[in-house]
């Protein structure tokens, strides 16, 4: 397993300088100057143009600038923002929790409604109710997520009035963060009512986000547990008389999941792609909304500093999932 | 009274009104402590009959009999949770692949004691002991510490011995071996059939064997069922078919193996296939391929009668010299 | 004994009579696909729904009642024909600027298909050339090639179409540049693998020993052995191409206003949650139906042109 684990680590590793050096230039070839940028609107003398280039390194030739840049990286320094002049790693910190509970919540949304309609059309395949599940699957992912996130706000918070238009939690209740999750910080608070605002609050970005990866772990797991069950050792276990629900949930199911973790893993991009625009959308606090707002306002540490977070996430994400993969599927365990 | 009788059991697939007979009202039984071999070639509906029996036979597929009884129960009619208690504990089964027959997220102790845990229950422990003791049983050497390998780890041989553990754990009173030999090597298959042999002999079990190997059914069988395209072409006790068989199909089998070969320039064959969904012969299904054939024969179907105690489906059941008979002269090729 | 007919005056048949007659010679490819896919309702419907789309697009200029960026400053967000209030000129309603919406909505689908179809081949062709040179050569310019598609792989797509056209500015061009380069890495994946598994096959020594050249090799021996999964990955790369232009239009980095891109009208219509639905369900039920349409079609063509599928 060691081995597996720094085989991959060597691949990633890699990978991830490739990313800062991709991140890096793509962010230099931006067009506009960015200590003027940096200045605002008052504008800046020659004088002062030449004290923040220093300051900045702008004036040294972009390889050094590329190495000071990657050595504060290791150090967890990734600059500060243009806009508010805080080091964009803490602003990073704080937002971050926002979208990993929305992103967290998206994928249990996605599980634990996916796979029970991958198995039931599985197990039905051809009748009417594969059918139905897997029109649901392909409208699911063909569907723009900023569309369907408007018509879940038209519907359930403007008409019917269910739900909350945007943000995390009622503006009637404040507490200072603990977790930076509102689902546990409005619990621990005591607050009455803190908690089910979090909820709801909570309810309608999750199913906007969760919707495409729910559709493609519904397909995949669709199409896995077909294939498991026209394997013999499923046919073996009804010959030794067991009961169907325990064939397909034991048997079969624990043998057609093992693909759906490495589709579940790659959903990660998927969502953190999704929560750009789901935030937007909800007004969510998160690190999409952020970056979002970094691109319109040429805060390109943030923007930079971001982007590169958000690769570090999904990396490390996938060599989870595959190691993950390593330890629910025997066969792969003990050959490496 | 026979421990499975089966009485013209008809598999059916595809659409109502032009179905696929996959056997067609086939008709054998089993007793205790008796081997029977059913023969045929890949296609002949020989596993097909046997799912039918274990109730592995799914939607799209039809299951009719006049008869379908194990010790005298209807397996037919029985509700499902009764049927599911028999299957795998009075009726066991095993299947040709080893290797794929194991589920490879599970190890071995886990598989074969969920079968005891099903049916017979007890506790862990006991359970865990009754295990090994089935893994000696089916030889397994050193079965301590192949109670926790994964069906990966394991050979082709050893996996079907864990199969067979795994499918007489609950002492069953009938095994069905579906080609238990055909996907292993040579110098094993011997071992297995003769492991099969013992045990049954040691528990009076009835062995229903399927196999294409003719030769393999000679030494193992009481009785043998002769099958081709889902339809039974000769039964009856295995040394007197041997001797002297009295359908063309059994005797054109005979002539093929190897050791009948001898003194003959070339191995002796049948030539043609063995008809599939479409292109089922409107007479005898074996008429295109037979050498005695005639006009009769292709045009009408023979239904299974007595020639001097054998059963025999054909108008011209062969005599001891190995001709037909009732077929008038110079008719034949 | 056994039943017996009346023998009839037909000769004794032989041993080993052919039992099937022979067909006719096997359809060709091209046929044979085609009889497939017919068969799969869900694709036929996707390839008629784009066949009608397709036709919208290429008729916008006469089809559409109105011109699509021009205001009426007398018809403010009126509703569609059949609600209250409505302006029988207009059949879907007019948006907050008096156009037409109906109008909008054909004209673009004339855009949402030029940008599905150029993203395309402009994302295929590259992205072939290159895995077609790495799968071909190997060595370091196969990792090279790879490592760099592994790169862009680690980014989410959107973030990585948005940080580009962050680069190039806002535009539906860049937009579109920009969602190409995103998709590169899918097809130089798929053509690499591709190519690596056709490179052992024998024909492709064949060739090699009668003399063929590098070119002639890759582009006229390998790659149509290549193409049905990228035929898929295309098919498919067009719906995600209308989705990803449709959400850089939404956050107001593809396509500008007024161009009548469906997610650029998404944009617009974002205050009228409360008030005015037709402006946001229209444009993005044109967007769900046309990327259905592809993904179907998609999924049949996959179906009928997979080996192991036919029977």
């Amino acid at each position: 397993m060691l081995g597996f684990l720094f085989r991959r680590l060597g691949d990633i590793i890699p990978t991830f300088f490739g990313v800062t050096l991709l991140v890096f230039f793509l962010i230099r070839l931006i067009p506009g100057d960015p200590i003027l940028m940096l200045a605002g609107e008052r504008g800046v003398d020659a004088e002062r143009y030449a004290e923040l280039q220093a300051q900045y390194g702008f004036d040294q030739p972009i390889i050094v600038q590329y190495f000071d840049y990657l050595v504060g990286v290791f150090q967890g320094d990734l600059g500060k923002s243009f806009v508010t002049k805080k080091p964009v790693i803490d602003e990073f910190l704080t937002l971050f929790p926002a979208t990993v509970e929305l992103a967290l919540m998206g994928i249990l949304f996605a599980v634990f409604i996916g796979v029970p309609l991958g198995v039931l059309a599985a197990i039905n395949r051809g009748k009417w109710i594969d059918h139905l599940t897997m029109s649901i699957s392909l409208t699911g992912y063909s569907m723009p997520i900023f569309w369907w996130a408007l018509l879940l706000i038209m519907f359930f918070s403007t008409t019917l009035g269910w739900t909350p238009v945007s943000g995390r939690l009622s503006v009637m209740y404040f507490f200072e963060p603990v977790t930076g999750f509102m689902l546990i910080d409005s619990l621990l608070s005591g607050e009455k009512g803190a908690f089910s605002s979090a909820v709801s609050h909570l309810i309608l970005p999750t199913i906007a986000l969760g919707t495409i990866p729910m559709a493609v772990i519904a397909r995949m797991t669709r199409s896995s547990m077909l294939e498991v069950l026209g394997e013999e050792y499923i046919r073996v276990a009804r010959a030794k008389g067991l009961a169907p629900f325990r064939v397909i949930m034991v048997h079969a199911l624990r043998n057609a999941l093992i693909p759906v973790i490495t589709v579940i893993g790659l959903q990660v991009g998927v969502l953190l792609g999704g929560a750009i625009l789901t935030e937007t959308i909800f007004s969510w606090p998160g690190i999409g909304k952020w970056i979002i707002e970094a691109m319109n306002r040429r805060d390109y540490p943030t923007i930079q500093g971001g982007i590169l977070m958000i690769a570090f996430v999904v990396m490390t994400m996938n060599l989870i999932v595959d190691l993950l993969y390593g330890v629910v599927n025997p066969r792969i365990r003990h050959k490496r | 009274m026979a421990l499975l009788e089966v009485k013209n059991l008809t598999v059916e697939f595809g659409s109502e009104d032009k179905p696929f007979r996959a056997v067609d009202s086939v008709s054998y039984s089993v007793d205790r402590g008796e081997v029977l071999g059913i023969v045929g070639e890949s296609g002949s509906g020989k596993s097909v009959s046997s799912l039918a029996v274990m109730g592995l036979i799914d939607f799209p597929g039809r299951v009719t009999a006049d008869a379908l009884t194990f010790d005298g129960q209807d397996l037919l009619t029985m509700p499902a949770k009764r049927r599911r208690q028999i299957t795998g504990k009075d009726i066991a089964m095993i299947f040709q692949d080893p290797m794929s027959a194991l589920n490879p997220c599970f190890t071995v102790e886990a598989q074969i004691m969920e079968a005891l845990k099903v049916h017979e229950g007890g506790n862990k422990k006991q359970r865990r002991e009754r295990t090994l003791d089935l893994l000696n049983q089916v030889g397994i050497p050193d079965p301590k510490s192949r109670m926790t390998a994964y069906p990966h780890q394991l050979s082709g041989g050893m996996s079907q011995r864990i199969v067979i553990a795994m499918a007489i754990a609950c002492n069953p009173r009938l095994l069905i071996a579906d080609e238990p030999t055909t996907a292993l090597d040579v110098t094993i298959q011997a071992q297995i059939i003769d492991l099969l042999l013992k045990l049954q002999e040691d528990s009076d079990m009835g062995l229903l064997l399927i196999t294409h190997d003719l030769a393999l059914v000679s030494e193992a069988a009481n009785r043998i069922q002769v099958m081709y395209a889902g339809q039974l072409f000769e039964s009856g006790p295995a040394d007197s078919i041997f001797a002297a068989p009295r359908h063309p199909y059994t005797q054109a089998l005979l002539e093929a193996l190897p050791e009948r070969s001898e003194g003959h320039d070339r191995l002796r064959t049948i030539p043609g296939v063995v008809p599939g969904q479409y292109d089922r012969p409107a007479g005898c299904l074996l008429a295109p391929r037979c050498r005695y054939a005639n006009e009769n024969c292709v045009k009408a179907r023979p239904e299974v009668s007595d020639f001097n105690g054998r059963d025999v489906r054909c108008f011209y059941p062969l005599n001891d010299q190995g001709q037909p008979t009732g077929m008038a002269t110079g008719e034949t090729v | 004994m056994t039943e017996n007919t009346t023998p009839s005056a037909a000769p004794a048949s032989n041993v080993a009579q052919e039992v099937v007659e022979p067909v006719g010679a096997p359809p060709s490819p091209l046929r044979e696909t085609w009889a497939y896919f017919k068969t799969n309702r869900g694709a036929f419907t996707g390839l008629i729904v784009i066949g009608f789309i397709l036709f919208l697009a290429l008729t916008a200029h006469w089809i559409a009642p109105f011109d699509p960026i021009a205001q009426d400053r007398t018809a403010f967000l009126k509703p569609p024909i059949w609600m209250e209030g409505a302006d029988p000129r207009y059949i879907l309603g007019t948006d907050a600027v008096g156009r037409d919406i109906l109008s909008r909505l054909i004209h673009g689908a004339q855009l949402s298909v030029s940008i599905g179809v150029a993203v395309v081949i402009l994302s295929m062709i590259a992205g072939i050339v290159l895995g077609m040179v790495a799968g071909y050569f190997r060595g370091w310019i196969e990792v090279a090639v790879m490592r760099l598609m592994d790169i862009m792989l680690s980014l989410p797509s959107l973030i990585m179409a948005l940080a580009i056209v962050a680069i190039l500015g806002p535009g539906l061009e860049n937009a579109m540049l920009a969602i190409a380069i995103v998709q590169l890495p899918h097809y130089v994946r798929l053509t690499r693998a591709s190519v690596v598994s056709e490179l052992n096959k024998e024909y492709v020594i064949a060739s090699q020993i009668a003399g063929a050249g590098h070119v002639r090799q890759m582009f006229v021996n390998i790659l149509p052995n290549c193409m049905a999964p990228l035929i898929v990955q295309g098919t498919l790369g067009i719906s995600s191409a209308i989705l990803d232009a449709a959400a850089l239009g939404f956050l107001g980095l593809g396509a500008q206003p007024p161009l009548p891109e469906w997610g650029t009208m998404l944009s617009e219509a974002r205050e009228f949650v409360g008030s005015a639905w037709w402006v946001i369900t229209f444009p993005g039920l044109c967007i769900l139906v046309t990327v259905l349409a592809f993904n179907l079609m998609g999924d049949g063509l996959r179906d009928a042109l997979d080996p192991k599928m036919k029977r």
